[in-house]
């Protein structure tokens, strides 16, 4: 089944000084269980792709579908919904909410899904255990080293179940062991079937993705 | 998670801000509420004042202030009248002169001088000390009409139940031909109308015209007048106009209601002058804090947009904040406001001339209502700009610009 179905995707940002093209004639397909690596110099439209797929922006032209609602159709209230049940987001800087607990900042996306109570905490501890910090569960985030507090976010992104995880530049803040262990999280959350799409610099951690695509000014351009 | 939550958490986990921002709200909503409880202040305790004296219709000779006014002629027959009127409870004839006595030290000291016929089952006082008028008004011996005196004048003059006391009418250090007259002091008591540093003295009627040598006068300065519960002042106020359309009558509320237009207007104005400044601090203040912790926050909402957190969470975890602070400073600033008020209460109220039961400051359960109301809708006005800041926040250049910062 295709998740994301893009073509000739292009992102035009109006500039004082002249139009800059941030992605130019992007076509891009992922399947269900993909897992697939964006890589490229800073400024080549990496992010900038990455946030269409997430439709958190819309395309300046092109045509992009998400499990076959035609994105540039919805409203923005129904593109929030499909961030918030169908896509996860981990970002470089983790942006968990400070003043909550691990716990609750895992439960946050779940509450806003108006999942049950009972759901919502077995869901919760369920997805505690999978990345590893049950023992962590009340802590906050201010208490949690970087990596730990990626894997809540990972723990935050993928609990509304999402088809699709979205991931940018996820071990950038974090040292390389760590980056590795948040790489094997990924390993794991593909093998259960989530699809992945990641932008990243950290070439052993695009090397696990099955799919890598380069960018460069704003096109994927051959490995 | 609800808004209110998020709000909360936020609230706990910011705490140099908030505390910075529930003292400022404290202060300004402290402020704010003293300026509710002056503007009525005032007005309810002059109508509390003048339904201590028992009675709620006035008759008076003409309008005006009470010095100026044209007196009741024929008060005991216009007294009786009444008294039959099946809407009537009670009548007083009251006279009001000034009078002087000579201190201990030897120097003469002006006294408000009141007469009334009846000081039994109502009055503007309270008795301390002895009992009032008219118990004791046929059983002197010496013929010596009764005298209930203020608890200051008691206190300065050396004076107890039981002593003679001597008045002259007239005004304090101008001459007179009227005699001194002993009273016999029956009485000590709290008068409502006594007034700061002033000294008030009450007879009966007879005592009274004694004093000014005047024993046939029959004329009243106002007749007070006790409607009864069934029938209520209105009534009252009605039968007596048709009575004697010549005369001036009152219900107290339309006393108070005329005082209210007049005399109180430039209170009320300064007090929604003042009130009004205050809630646009209270806005100010939390709409800058809000708006520096949105700022502060953009990558964090950003990534709460990015996950699907709607935009009417966003909104209402603001709304919340905004209440909260607005709130916990609200509730603080009721007993910082009522002790602010008790002080300048105290202050004001030291002006010469003024009743002793004037109060400028007066508690009532509808400024704490209002006060909440003011406080309710400046929550809501201060959180507008930042709400929209972030509801209206473009989700993926804040998370670009975050990142490359």
């Amino acid at each position: 089944m295709t998740i994301v179905d893009a073509h000739n995707l292009r992102r035009v940002f109006p500039m004082p000084a002249g139009p800059i093209e941030a992605v130019r004639d992007v076509s891009l397909r992922v399947a269900a269980g993909e897992y697939v690596a964006i890589t490229g110099p800073s400024g080549c439209g990496k992010s900038t792709l990455l946030q269409l797929l997430g439709c958190v922006d819309t395309a300046t032209s092109g045509s992009f579908s998400f499990e076959g609602h035609n994105i540039g159709q919805l409203s923005e209230v129904e593109r929030t919904r499909i961030r918030l049940l169908r896509i996860g987001f981990v970002f470089q800087r983790f942006f968990l909410l400070p003043m909550l607990t691990a716990w609750e900042n895992i439960e946050l996306p779940q509450a806003e899904a108006r999942s049950p109570a009972p759901v919502r905490g077995a869901r919760t501890r369920e997805l505690l255990d999978y990345v590893g910090l049950a023992d962590r569960a009340n802590h906050l985030p201010s208490q949690l080293s970087g990596g730990e507090m990626q894997r809540v976010a990972i723990a935050r992104a993928l609990a509304n179940r999402p088809a699709l995880l979205l991931a940018d530049e996820p071990t950038g803040e974090l040292d390389d062991e760590t980056g590795e262990q948040v790489a094997a999280l990924f390993d794991r959350v593909n093998r259960d079937g989530t699809a992945i799409v990641l932008v990243t610099h950290n070439g052993p951690l695009a090397a696990r993705a099955r799919v890598r695509l380069v960018m460069r000014s704003g096109m994927v351009v051959p490995a | 998670m609800t808004g209110f939550a998020l709000a909360r958490r936020t609230v706990a986990r910011y705490k140099a801000r908030t505390t910075l921002a529930v003292a400022g709200v404290a202060i300004i909503a402290a402020l704010n509420f003293d300026m509710l409880l002056l503007s009525r202040g005032l007005l309810l305790s002059f109508a509390n004042m003048i339904d201590s004296a028992g009675f709620d219709v006035r008759v008076t000779g003409s309008a005006g202030l009470p010095a100026l006014r044209v007196p009741v002629a024929g008060a005991a027959k216009l007294a009786d009248d009444i008294r039959h009127m099946p809407e009537v409870d009670g009548v007083a004839i009251v006279r009001f002169e000034q009078a002087f006595a000579s201190a201990p030290d030897g120097r003469e000291r002006g006294i408000s001088l009141f007469g009334t016929s009846e000081g039994s089952t109502r009055g503007g006082w309270t008795i301390i000390r002895g009992h009032t008028i008219d118990a004791g008004d046929a059983s002197d011996p010496a013929g010596i009409p009764p005298l209930v005196i203020s608890r200051q004048l008691a206190s300065d003059f050396g004076v107890e139940p039981g002593s003679v006391f001597r008045l002259r009418a007239g005004v304090a250090g101008e001459r007179s031909v009227l005699p001194f007259l002993s009273y016999r002091v029956v009485g000590i008591a709290d008068f409502s109308f006594d007034t700061v540093g002033g000294y008030t003295v009450a007879t009966t009627l007879e005592g009274f015209r004694a004093l000014e040598e005047d024993r046939l006068s029959d004329d009243a300065d106002v007749v007070l007048v006790a409607s009864k519960p069934d029938a209520g002042p209105d009534a009252a106020v009605a039968a007596i106009a048709r009575l004697r359309p010549d005369l001036h009558v009152y219900s107290n509320q339309e006393v108070v209601e005329q005082f209210n237009r007049n005399g109180f207007a430039y209170f009320r104005q300064i007090s929604l002058v003042l009130s009004t400044t205050t809630a646009l601090f209270t806005v100010l203040l939390v709409a800058t804090l809000l708006t520096v912790s949105v700022n502060q926050r953009l990558g964090e909402i950003a990534a709460l947009r990015a996950i699907g957190i709607s935009r009417q969470r966003v909104a209402a975890m603001l709304l919340w904040e905004s209440a909260l602070l607005v709130g916990l400073g609200g509730a603080i600033a009721l007993p910082l406001g009522g002790a602010l008020a008790v002080g300048l209460d105290r202050i004001l109220r030291g002006m010469p001339g003024l009743p002793e039961q004037l109060h400028f400051f007066v508690f009532e359960p509808r400024a704490v209502v209002l006060h909440a109301a003011v406080l309710a809708a400046t929550g809501v006005v201060a959180a507008l700009y930042p709400v929209r800041l972030a509801v209206t926040l473009p989700i993926a250049a804040t998370l670009r610009r975050e990142l490359g910062s």
